[in-house]
């Protein structure tokens, strides 16, 4: 009997902690209701796509919340899965309060999103770095940083190739380009690095032909919506054409030539770092795979990526600035009294003498904020861009939030992939990215 | 109340206890997920928005109209058939090898079965660095053209060397399987046959083979249906490439859902991966169900 009585207590207790733990979770939601965050605890999570930057997160989030007492910040660090992460804690109805992601994903969400228009903090924003996260004139987040894409240059190896002091300011056109890369090539290094990889050239250098060669912000979301209504074809664009002829360009030059798609960042940086190649296909990013390869005194920047021989044309001299990741904040989920602390986590990441500081130190990049005053703590490629964005010589990669879909990246990455290994010729990779496009809604 | 009342009421109670937990984890962490994974299907629902709309079988339309998909499933199956067959006779092979007799024959288990305990995400990156640099760094040494560069850079190297990494890690989990159903072949009817003068050889063709064959047919659609679901080697050894020429259907249905962000559509591909699986698992059940009768 005995015996009877605890297996069907045992049974009952299993039961119910079974139906406990399926039961739906406590409000966490504390000071729920209350403008401001105000005294009242509040607690928000923080979710990043920016990988590998764990410690430099968590520390300016224990920075924060020494400085905003009653405010908690729940670190969440995504992987090489960060959209599948992303959609998982919003399933689990734990959307994160304020979240780093990519303008495409903004927008593709935009109903969850906080519009930030009119907010104090956007003040210290510049102008130029909005526009990537702006639809339809309602601001939906803050940009991180401004990340230049180029081709980086080792100064000592283009020195010893030009007999002399390197003046990036010199190379205007592919033809200029083609006589460094002889002209290193002569030193026994090779002219250029291109790292097969689908992220780099198909999102990277493909999008340049997208870019502000094709003109204003509205011609270049009018020419991509003729190729997507299938009024226009790649191969007969000339500014396609003279991206794809620079691209030939830096293949025939290129140190991984002979297995082009191996691709390994970090191989290529020490190839770079070691004088093994004069430049890089890349962007001011790849300061963190080589700052613990390079002497203390090396000197590297950024080249501009011509599209032809118009030595006139300006944007043959500058550089793209993408304004790749932004801070956003999560009405669908959290509370006002989060949304509200959500704001201040923006404010400090954005404007705080520390987190800028941090970020400049640690990120590299420059930064797009009026107060910003680390200029000389970003990395040497960082502060490339910088100089490019200050002489007006930068054009913005994005130019509009959903001009490039959420996976141009992986599916044209594969046809610029199959077009470097010499597998198909640029007629057949153009009529693959006319059918990408088709399958697209007009931007 | 009655004796039989008391009876069900008992019956109830013991299902209750022991039959309603399991069919309530049941229902809710298979059944309900499969129902609401059918009724994206019908959705255009991109995994996130608030809104979502209804369009039809729109997405079984585009699964099959897609030609990307279509690729996917015949690698799929290329990658099956090898993969299958190649882990399947290096198991058996294995298996016969560990159960006669030789010296370490546990260490020997052990070690053909640890690539299997490893997983398919940190083996692939092993297996990475090896077909992309390990390899070519030899090949190069010695001169040889085809070992200098990488075989992951090449369409067709590169799903050979999926098929040879997948078929080294499933062979050793086979092996076990393997070995279980060798063991249990009588002792006195291989004795019987060497007695009648049977070779090595021909005791395994003619007697261990036969009395192994439910053990062969589970071994052989456990490894289909493996295989039709890989999906960890191929993400971390070639991750599609070279240019999507190794995307087997369950990285394509990753892909579709979660970079394109077409939950709908990646969720009708899901479904019809389902029913390929679910086909090979019943014909699984026939067929060892006919061999137990036939024994």
């Amino acid at each position: 009997m005995k015996k009877r009585l605890f297996s069907g207590l045992l049974i009952a207790a299993m039961v119910s902690v079974l139906f406990a733990g399926c039961g739906s979770k406590p409000d966490s939601t504390q000071g729920g209701g209350t403008e401001g965050g105000g005294s009242e605890p509040v607690e928000i999570s923080f979710y990043t796509t920016e990988t590998g930057k764990d410690d430099y997160f968590q520390d300016l989030i224990r920075d924060f919340e020494s400085k905003n007492e009653g405010i908690t910040v729940e670190y969440i660090a995504a992987g090489d899965d960060q959209l599948q992460a992303w959609m998982a804690l919003y399933s689990s109805n734990e959307g994160p309060t304020v979240s780093l992601m990519d303008p495409i994903n903004i927008y593709e969400n935009q109903e969850r999103m906080l519009d930030l228009t009119g907010q104090a903090m956007l003040d210290n924003v510049k102008e130029e770095s909005l526009s990537t996260l702006t639809f339809d004139g309602k601001v939906y987040g803050v940009p991180m940083s401004a990340a230049g894409i180029g081709i980086l240059y080792n100064k000592a190896v283009c020195d010893a190739a030009v007999g002399g002091d390197f003046d990036p300011s010199t190379i205007k056109t592919r033809s200029d380009l083609q006589a460094l890369f002889e002209k290193i090539e002569a030193t026994g290094a090779a002219g250029t690095c291109i790292t097969g990889v689908n992220w780099s050239i198909g999102s990277h250098y493909l999008c340049q032909t997208y870019g502000a060669a094709i003109g204003s912000v509205e011609e270049r979301v009018a020419y991509v919506n003729s190729i997507i209504a299938g009024e226009k074809k790649e191969i007969d664009n000339d500014v396609f054409n003279g991206y794809m002829e620079t691209f030939d360009l830096l293949a025939r030059y290129n140190i991984n030539k002979a297995d082009p798609l191996v691709g390994d960042v970090n191989v290529d940086a020490a190839a770079l770092a070691a004088g093994e190649c004069g430049t890089w296909l890349m962007g001011d990013w790849a300061w963190t795979y080589l700052a613990a390869l390079v002497d203390e005194n090396a000197e590297f920047g950024l080249l501009p990526i011509p599209h032809s021989d118009d030595e006139s044309d300006i944007v043959n001299q500058s550089i793209s600035t993408s304004y790749a990741k932004g801070y956003c904040i999560d009405t669908s989920q959290n509370t006002e009294a989060q949304q509200a602390a959500g704001l201040k986590f923006i404010e400090y990441m954005s404007s705080d003498s520390y987190a800028q500081e941090q970020t400049a130190i640690v990120c590299g990049q420059a930064l797009p904020f009026k107060n910003f005053a680390f200029g000389d703590k970003l990395s040497p490629l960082g502060q490339s861009t910088a100089e490019y964005m200050a002489a007006g010589l930068a054009t913005d990669f994005y130019g509009t939030p959903n001009l490039y879909p959420s996976d141009i990246w992986y599916e044209c990455g594969a046809y610029m992939c199959e077009y470097l290994s010499g597998a198909c010729d640029r007629e057949t990779l153009a009529s693959k990215i006319d059918g990408y496009w088709g399958n697209q809604e007009a931007r | 109340m009655n004796k039989q009342a008391v009876k069900k009421a008992k019956k109830i109670a013991q299902f209750a206890g022991f039959g309603l937990p399991a069919t309530f984890i049941w229902v809710t962490v298979v059944i309900l997920p499969f129902i609401y994974g059918i009724w994206i299907t019908l959705t255009d629902w991109n995994g996130l928005a608030l809104d979502i709309h209804y369009v039809g079988f729109a997405n079984y339309k585009s699964v099959f109209t897609d030609p990307t998909f279509l690729s996917s499933f015949v690698k799929t199956v290329i990658y099956a058939a090898f993969t299958v067959a190649a882990s399947n006779i290096i198991g058996f092979l294995l298996a016969l090898a560990v159960t006669g007799g030789i010296k370490g024959q546990g260490l020997f288990r052990a070690g053909f079965f640890t690539p299997n305990i490893i997983g398919g995400i940190i083996l692939g990156y092993i297996w990475n660095f090896i077909f992309s640099y390990a390899i070519t760094g030899f090949g190069k040494a010695i001169g040889v053209e085809w070992m200098s560069t990488s075989w992951l850079t090449h369409p067709t190297r590169a799903l050979i060397a999926l098929i040879l990494v997948s078929s080294w890690q499933m062979s050793g989990y086979l092996m076990v399987i393997y070995i279980a159903g060798l063991t249990n072949v009588p002792a006195e009817l291989i004795e019987a046959a060497k007695v009648d003068g049977a070779t090595g050889w021909q005791a395994v063709q003619k007697v261990k083979i036969p009395c192994i064959r439910n053990t062969i047919a589970i071994c052989v659609f456990l490894s289909i249906s493996r295989t039709f679901m890989s999906f960890d080697m191929n993400l971390s050894l070639t991750a599609g490439g070279p240019y999507k020429s190794t995307e087997l259907i369950a990285y394509k249905i990753y892909q579709t859902a979660f970079t394109s962000m077409e939950f709908g559509k990646g969720q009708a591909q899901a479904i019809v991966l389902f029913v390929i699986v679910a086909v090979i698992s019943l014909l699984q059940v026939y067929f060892t169900r006919k061999g137990a009768e036939n024994t």
